[in-house]
């Protein structure tokens, strides 16, 4: 297990963080989503962040997501300081270097499963009919390519998720509680398929409270109350 | 995956939300093509029976000149007359090319069918370049020659004797059957005028006078002439080109309604665009923030919810277009009713520019409406809209 590592923030780490803040309003009362929270996750990585509810896992995701800046502090991204970026830079970073996986998978529900899959190449304006092939095979779901989001199980629902989130062949994928909303036995198989992703050499960070998952990881940040934890 | 599957796909979530959606824009474009179309149609059509009356300017009685001289163009019985003798004065105006005089007179049969009966002289065919008569003019006493409506309702042929409907037991024979006009002499018995100053009792009198100038472009001196005549206090002179822009002026009022309802209707479809993409944005706002989060930048979410808008337009456009088409007919008959003075033709006639007006302001209403909702799903932070309880993402 690892918390704060300042001798990392040296190059190679693919995700760096220093002194990471993050507060926001609500209504009157400011909340200090994170604190001085500082990491360093390299390149070809699992790294799980886990915490309890409203310790800052989702915030700390959505800001290593190019989702939302930081109020103080510096987080670098493929060594991209994401609070100095604008809004289309931080887009296209998205669109790049990020693939993202949700807890409630996030498929739009008119699309086949092909077409949810090609979906983030549309805003990337590329074609993708290959690559998109090649991940319904390594997610195992060739069969499915033209059904719906509605007449898939939950597992499968991720799987597709999952090969949406690399169809622009990202250099990190963020999963945000990708087993919450799964049993045991698919979740298992969500948790093959990171590992293969990390064979390949993809960075990887989720958002867990799977024990499994957590268990897999070689490394992870622990969070309580928006500090990271020794 | 393309953008225009993308948002065609949309029609499957709320299919009943986008058809009446549509069918508001529709309803829009099929009053706004009725108003264009009939707009055309009567400007074409006055002009048509204008141009077919031969003349350039009409002399009438005094009273309203344009109520005389829609009488002229559709033919009736008219309420008071002109000394033949002015015929003389008129002729003896400089730049007359030729003074047609002319008795109407209209008599209802049994059935309630009007038949209208003109008399003129041989000078008519002169005005007439557009007639075409199978047999001849009327010569001699008792000849007629019929319209080709009336030929058709009567099964009349050249040289047979008839009794003339509406008379007492008057008869005629038929020297000539005019080719269809497709203006009111259609529909007109012509016999010579002395013989309608006989039989409808109005010798040495006449309802109108048909001039033609030698030199159109001298109208406003032979206008100037022919009220300065000693018979110029006892009649209208009324130049063709006034009374088309006076009787296009009658229908204003009816264009007006059409105009008025067509707006209405485009005010009522854009607010229901609007609405129902409003709708769409806060349902899918969940959605828009998983677009977000996969790669999608502002104008990418700003484009998808725009063009679902001008699909709705486009295709409301279409349809309104095509019901228009169907309902002309309805529409026409409607207006005949409402007018005053309706010209023989169709009253809805469509142009290629019609149908492009009719798209252009769909989309623009389009544009207008799809700006708000599209701009506010634009703007929505990630994080925001994946925190929003809308949607099902």
């Amino acid at each position: 297990m690892i918390s704060s590592i300042p001798d990392e923030y040296s190059e190679g780490a693919f995700i760096s963080a220093e002194n990471l803040c993050k507060t926001y309003r609500r209504g009157i009362e400011e909340v200090h989503a994170l604190r001085d929270v500082s990491f360093a996750i390299p390149s070809g990585e699992l790294v799980a962040v886990v915490g309890q509810s409203g310790s800052g896992k989702t915030t700390l995701l959505n800001l290593m997501g190019c989702m939302d800046v930081p109020t103080s502090g510096v987080l670098r991204l493929g060594g991209q300081n994401i609070g100095q970026l604008n809004e289309m830079a931080r887009t296209r970073l998205r669109r790049e270097q990020i693939g993202f996986v949700f807890q409630h998978f996030g498929l739009l529900p008119t699309l086949s499963v092909r077409e949810n899959i090609a979906l983030p190449a549309l805003f990337a304006r590329r074609r993708v009919q290959q690559r998109v092939d090649e991940l319904l095979e390594k997610v195992r779901l060739t069969h499915r390519r033209d059904h719906r989001p509605h007449e898939l199980s939950g597992g499968e629902m991720q799987r597709v998720a999952i090969a949406r989130a690399l169809v622009n062949s990202p250099r990190v994928l963020l999963a945000d509680e990708p087993t919450g909303n799964l049993d045991s036995v698919t979740g298992a198989a969500v948790i093959q398929i990171f590992q293969e992703l990390l064979r390949d050499g993809l960075t990887i960070v989720v958002v867990t409270h799977n024990a499994e998952l957590a268990a897999v990881t070689k490394r992870q940040l622990v969070l309580h109350d928006g500090k990271l934890q020794p | 995956m393309t953008w225009i599957l993308l948002s065609l796909r949309e029609w499957q979530r709320r299919p009943l939300r986008m058809s009446i959606t549509t069918a508001g824009v529709a309803l829009a474009v099929a009053a706004l093509w009725s108003l264009l179309a009939f707009a055309h149609g009567y400007k074409a059509g006055l002009r048509n029976d204008l141009d077919k009356l031969g003349a350039h300017i009409i002399v009438v009685p005094k009273g309203c000149p344009y109520d005389a001289a829609s009488l002229a163009l559709h033919g009736a019985s008219w309420p008071c007359y002109l000394k033949a003798e002015y015929l003389k004065q008129v002729r003896a105006v400089q730049g007359i090319a030729v003074a047609a005089p002319v008795l109407m007179n209209a008599y209802f049969d049994g059935s309630g069918a009007q038949t209208v009966y003109v008399g003129v002289e041989g000078n008519m065919l002169r005005l007439k370049r557009n007639w075409h008569v199978n047999g001849h003019f009327p010569s001699r006493a008792g000849e007629i020659l019929i319209g080709a409506d009336v030929a058709q309702r009567h099964m009349w042929r050249v040289g047979q004797a008839v009794r003339l409907p509406g008379t007492d037991n008057k008869r005629g024979v038929v020297s000539g059957i005019l080719a269809p006009t497709q203006s009111a002499d259609d529909t007109f018995i012509h016999l010579r005028l002395a013989d309608a100053q006989r039989l409808f009792g109005h010798r040495n009198e006449l309802t109108h006078i048909l001039v033609q100038l030698q030199d159109p472009n001298r109208m406003e001196h032979a206008v100037a002439e022919l009220r300065g005549c000693g018979a110029g206090f006892d009649m209208n002179v009324v130049p063709m080109a006034h009374l088309f822009t006076t009787i296009g002026n009658v229908v204003n009022s009816t264009r007006a309604l059409l105009a008025g309802i067509a707006f209405v209707a485009f005010l009522v479809a854009g607010a229901g665009v609007s609405n129902s993409v409003m709708m769409a944005v806060a349902e899918r706002t969940r959605e828009i923030g998983v677009m977000r989060a996969l790669g999608a930048s502002h104008s990418d979410i700003f484009r998808l919810f725009w063009s679902q808008t001008m699909q709705v337009c486009l295709l409301g456009a279409a349809g309104g277009v095509m019901f228009a088409l169907l309902g002309a007919r309805v529409v026409e008959a409607w207006l005949r009713t409402r007018l005053p003075f309706a010209p023989s033709g169709s009253l809805v006639q469509p142009e290629a520019a019609t149908t492009v007006i009719c798209f252009a302001c769909a989309l623009f209403i389009g544009s207008v409406a799809g700006l708000l909702p599209a701009w506010r799903a634009a703007r929505l932070a990630p994080t925001v809209a994946m925190n929003a309880q809308g949607g099902r993402a």
